[in-house]
């Protein structure tokens, strides 16, 4: 524990300065990028259900995981940032509620939903107005075809002797997703700015129901 | 060890600092992945074909640029896609897995797959719809935005003209979107309406367009396009700043003569982004003045204006402290000091080949490359029409030739654009294969 601490004191998330004024929300138009796919997903309960259950209905901002990972501008940036979103958004409970956060992981065989249940917490506590899900697949065949879909890259590292380590290599991306299930905005870390994506979802929110 | 916020806080609390590398080399969006400051491995080259000369098409040239290794500095992989189309310019996607190369003619975009093997690219996909969907035509500038390529194209399907936009295809390759380039904007600089770079800062949500020419201009033989009064006055003056959020012009700036590559320094204090007129052979630096409006000023000349000595390339250093610029008519490669880059200095030149164009260096400087191709009817003819790409080592004093390809004693062709990849080394696919037999990490 003492080396977690002296861990603490020295390590932050190196998110983005952002050195301007964001655009009004609804005063611009965020393009139609690419549908979300589909498939079959663990909640951190177990329960299975097609993805699609957790990316229409609502606007959703979602980022692929795994539990153990310590890219400063990776996972914990995107948790950092989907944080600072989270309170940000619940000091309006009703616009809250009409949003949706999904951690999804890269990694199946680790990231149990028993794993994912104790990797949240509270945040997945769902009485709160703004649902923040964490879900994993039943295995990797699953899984690709969610990720591909994306366009979301992966490779796990190897070690010297070509065995699979502990470190997923990725560009963290992060996905805003209209209640019609398509890909609005995607941001990487030079561009993952709390401020700017919250501007995004309250566009998508300010949209006419189709 | 399981807490009653979970486990999540307290891993983003353990966040280490990584080895991946995390610049570009410095021609291209400092924003990518994968990005390579140290030794790349292979060098690709966007080869215009030519008619008689081996099978004639264009082609992705790969050679092998890592010291030490028995093919070094030799082509080791030719991909040859059909026909001729005026082979231009490329730009990976956001993840570096794939090369995305236009043709400026029949405006036909190459995506290859350089992630899997960079040895050995792969096409893998062929974008034929951009004039269909958009009107554009030439897409020139291939910049990655997250999940997608931003084109930046130089004609219109109507009268193949100047007038252009930008077109966004998703990185499947899908059409999303156009964005035309202002033909009318309030302000003290005539709007133009023409295209030619892409060059975004994110952090300042900036984003800066130039201006080339249109289809009917670079299309022409150059000799009969000087000749031309008309046609020469229809090159594009301006640039233009977008807020990329919002993807709306804000303002025009005045660059006149062809305002071409644009390069935001890379040292993340700067707010400035530097750029080489064609016609007028100047440099123009573009930053916020004391009252935050962002103005356009020519700050140099590149070599003697009066004899056009045509910069086509320019490539800034990692630090933003200098620049290289190509000059095609003299053939000269040129290093500007730009440590006041209100005030940049010309302090070398040289002589690099009878014709060159496009000039990339590694990120430690320690290596230029040059090639020698502009366009195909606008290179020198005869003995003066040389093709090659060379390597360049520079120790701050001299450009030493490290080596040469000739592309026509190759049966290659007109050698153009430049990007570096590197072995992904030590890395496999998320695959059942990998991972169902991965050792399931101790908690």
């Amino acid at each position: 524990m003492l080396a977690c601490i002296a861990l603490i004191s020295g390590v932050a998330a190196a998110a983005p300065r952002q050195q301007f004024v964001a655009p009004a929300p609804g005063s611009y138009r965020l393009e139609a990028i690419q549908p979300v796919p589909d498939g079959e997903v663990l909640d951190s309960e177990g329960a299975a259900a097609p993805l699609r259950r957790y990316t229409t209905g609502k606007v959703t901002l979602l980022s692929f995981i795994y539990t153990y990972c310590v890219d400063p501008v990776g996972c914990p940036l995107a948790f950092q940032t989907f944080s600072e979103l989270r309170t940000r958004l619940l000091a309006n409970p009703a616009q809250a509620r009409r949003v949706r956060f999904v951690s999804m992981s890269f990694d199946p065989t680790n990231d149990t939903p028993a794993a994912l249940r104790n990797y949240a917490g509270s945040l997945a506590a769902p009485a709160s107005p703004l649902r923040w899900h964490f879900l994993t697949t039943r295995n990797v065949a699953g899984l690709r075809p969610i990720i591909d879909g994306f366009g979301q890259d992966v490779t796990v590292n190897l070690d010297a002797q070509g065995r699979p380590t502990r470190l997923y290599n990725h560009l963290l991306k992060v996905f805003l997703i209209d209640a019609r299930g398509r890909v609005r905005e995607i941001y990487t870390t030079a561009y993952l700015m709390p401020e700017v994506i919250l501007g995004d979802i309250q566009t998508l929110l300010m949209e006419r129901a189709p | 060890m399981k807490t009653s916020r979970g486990l999540l806080p307290f891993l983003f609390a353990l966040a280490l600092p990584l080895t991946a590398a995390v610049a570009d080399e410095t021609c291209n969006s400092p924003y990518l992945a994968n990005l390579i400051k140290g030794q790349e491995d292979y060098l690709h080259v966007w080869t215009l074909g030519v008619p008689g000369l081996g099978d004639g098409a264009d082609k992705l040239v790969t050679v092998d640029v890592k010291p030490g290794s028995p093919k070094y500095g030799k082509v080791i992989n030719v991909l040859s896609v059909p026909g001729r189309g005026e082979a231009h310019h490329m730009g990976f996607s956001d993840d570096r897995r794939y090369l995305w190369a236009g043709r400026l003619d029949d405006s036909k975009i190459f995506v290859f797959d350089v992630g899997t093997d960079p040895a050995q690219p792969k096409l893998v996909k062929t974008i034929s719809d951009l004039v269909s969907k958009s009107g554009y035509v030439g897409p020139h500038t291939f910049y990655p935005i997250p999940g997608r390529m931003l084109i930046g194209t130089l004609s219109n399907a109507r009268d193949k003209g100047g007038a252009t936009g930008m077109v966004v295809y998703n990185n499947k390759g899908d059409y999303v979107a156009s964005y035309p380039i202002p033909t009318s904007m309030p302000g003290a600089a005539q709007a133009d309406g023409y295209g030619y770079d892409i060059a975004i800062n994110p952090r300042r949500n900036a984003m800066l367009t130039s201006s080339f020419t249109g289809y009917k201009n670079y299309m022409a033989d150059l000799g009969k396009l000087i000749a031309d009064p008309a046609a020469m006055k229809n090159f594009g003056n301006t640039m233009v700043l977008w807020d990329f959020k919002a993807m709306k012009p804000t303002k025009v700036l005045n660059t006149p003569g062809a305002p071409l590559e644009i390069r935001w320094s890379l040292n993340e204090n700067d707010n400035w982004a530097i750029t080489a007129s064609a016609l007028t052979s100047k440099l123009w630096l573009i930053r916020p003045d004391s009252k935050g409006e962002w103005q356009a000023r020519d700050v140099a000349n590149i070599g003697d204006p009066a004899k056009t000595p045509l910069p086509v390339d320019i490539s800034i250093a990692a630090d933003g402290k200098s620049l290289w610029v190509n000059t095609f008519m003299d053939g000269k490669t040129r290093l500007f000091d730009l440590r006041d880059p209100a005030a940049p200095k010309q302090v070398y030149e040289k002589v690099t080949g009878k014709q060159v164009n496009m000039v990339s260096q590694s990120w430690d400087g320690k290596r230029v490359y040059v090639t020698s191709s502009l366009l195909a009817n606008w290179d020198k003819k005869g003995a003066d029409n040389e093709q090659f790409l060379k390597l360049f080592s520079w120790d701050g004093k001299e450009l030493r030739e490290q080596w040469k390809i000739d592309f026509i004693k190759e049966g290659l062709g007109r050698a153009h654009h430049m990007k570096f990849t590197a072995k992904a080394a030590g890395a496999a696919p998320v695959d059942g294969a990998v991972v169902a037999d991965r050792s399931v990490p101790s908690r």
